[in-house]
């Protein structure tokens, strides 16, 4: 799922300073998953909003509502007859849900009231930790099925390096697994350690953020 | 919010969620609004004190009550097993947002009780009404959510 969370509260008072009517919109999808972003979330963030912009002198009139999806039209949409009572939005979606509201209301200031963080998996309850880092060139079939792109600190190709506590941990954070020594460990459970000493062509980051704004295109599925 | 200057005629109050499970046996389960102490409560029954999230709590402070009191069965004898500990740290979810907003941390409570009359659980609301008072009265009063 993609991973976001609140932005200071503080951070979200002041972006909306001066503001009188404001929608507070949710996603129903991956943000509502990470506890971000959803339902429970916006009726929880509103009230907060609201006594807080009171506290600071200011009267704020907050509607809330939770969309499907906000990355896709059809669900937006939902928020045209919202829209003319409001001055401002304030989004709890990923950054590309956010980025479709403001397309569709152009004429509204949008906020955000997440800072998306990561493609994740929630490890345990209350605890999410990335597993993808969209490189566009996945080698998940070479490392034995975990990450080093995403789940390693240098993102190394080649590990572990000489950073690996004692206890299996990386040197950056002593409560991430070192990725490169599961690996090597799946890889001498399946008898294939010796796969990891081929020599491997370099990794194609073309195919990553580097080369400017993604596009996919499907002919076939154009209209 | 600032502290307020005391007020001799300020009635705080206070809205009770008390789980039915922490109810003595031979006790009717009381709802509604009671006059108590100088103070107003309003009452609401819960099969489990885990049935209210933060966002509800908080939602009933922000349309201006002085205080909610969350009254939960003893960690160990939750019927559901783990409903009062869910509970726990959802009022702490609800204080730590109180306080970032500075509406006081305070407003929001929970108590770990058992076997509860009706005059207990008033005079655990007198107990929390005192507790806000020093708070003023909630500056949130006359607004409502959409």
């Amino acid at each position: 799922m993609i991973v976001a969370e609140w932005k200071p509260i503080p951070e979200l008072l002041a972006s909306l300073k001066g503001h009188k009517n404001i929608l507070l919109v949710g996603c129903a999808t991956c943000v509502a998953e990470c506890a971000a972003g959803g339902e429970r979330e916006v009726l929880t963030l509103a009230p907060v909003l609201k006594m807080g912009l009171k506290e600071q002198g200011q009267d704020v009139n907050i509607i809330t509502k939770t969309l499907e999806r906000q990355c896709e039209p059809e669900f937006v949409e939902e928020l045209a007859e919202i829209a003319p009572q409001v001055d401002a939005i304030m989004s709890l979606s990923c950054g590309i849900g956010m980025q479709l509201v403001a397309e569709r209301f152009i004429d509204l200031p949008l906020y955000p009231g997440v800072n998306t963080t990561s493609l994740a998996i929630r490890e345990q309850p209350g605890l999410w930790t990335a597993r993808c880092a969209a490189c566009g060139d996945c080698m998940l079939g070479e490392t034995f099925g975990l990450c080093p792109v995403a789940r390693c600190a240098k993102s190394l190709m080649n590990g572990p390096c000489g950073g690996t506590r004692k206890d299996g941990k990386c040197e950056v954070d002593p409560d991430t697994e070192c990725i490169w020594r599961l690996i090597v460990e799946r890889a001498e459970a399946r008898g294939r350690l010796e796969d990891l000493a081929k020599v491997r062509p370099a990794k194609d980051w073309s195919n990553s953020g580097h080369g400017g704004p993604k596009r996919m295109l499907r002919e076939d599925l154009r209209s | 919010m600032a502290a307020a200057k005391p007020d001799p005629n300020f009635q705080p109050e206070i809205v009770v969620l008390y789980c039915r499970q922490a109810l003595d046996a031979e006790e009717r389960p009381p709802e509604g609004a009671r006059q108590a102490l100088g103070l107003g409560v309003r009452l609401v029954l819960l099969p489990c004190s885990s049935k209210v999230e933060a966002y509800q709590m908080l939602k009933i402070v922000e349309q201006g009550a002085d205080g909610v009191l969350l009254l939960a069965c003893p960690e160990k004898a939750c019927r559901f097993l783990t409903g009062s500990l869910k509970a726990e740290r959802r009022v702490q979810r609800a204080r730590q947002l109180l306080g970032l907003v500075n509406m006081g941390p305070e407003r929001v409570a929970l108590r770990r009780v058992s076997g509860l009359s009706l005059k207990d659980i008033l005079a655990l609301a007198g107990q929390m009404a005192s507790e806000v008072k020093a708070l003023g009265p909630n500056p949130m009063k006359g607004d409502n959510l959409q």
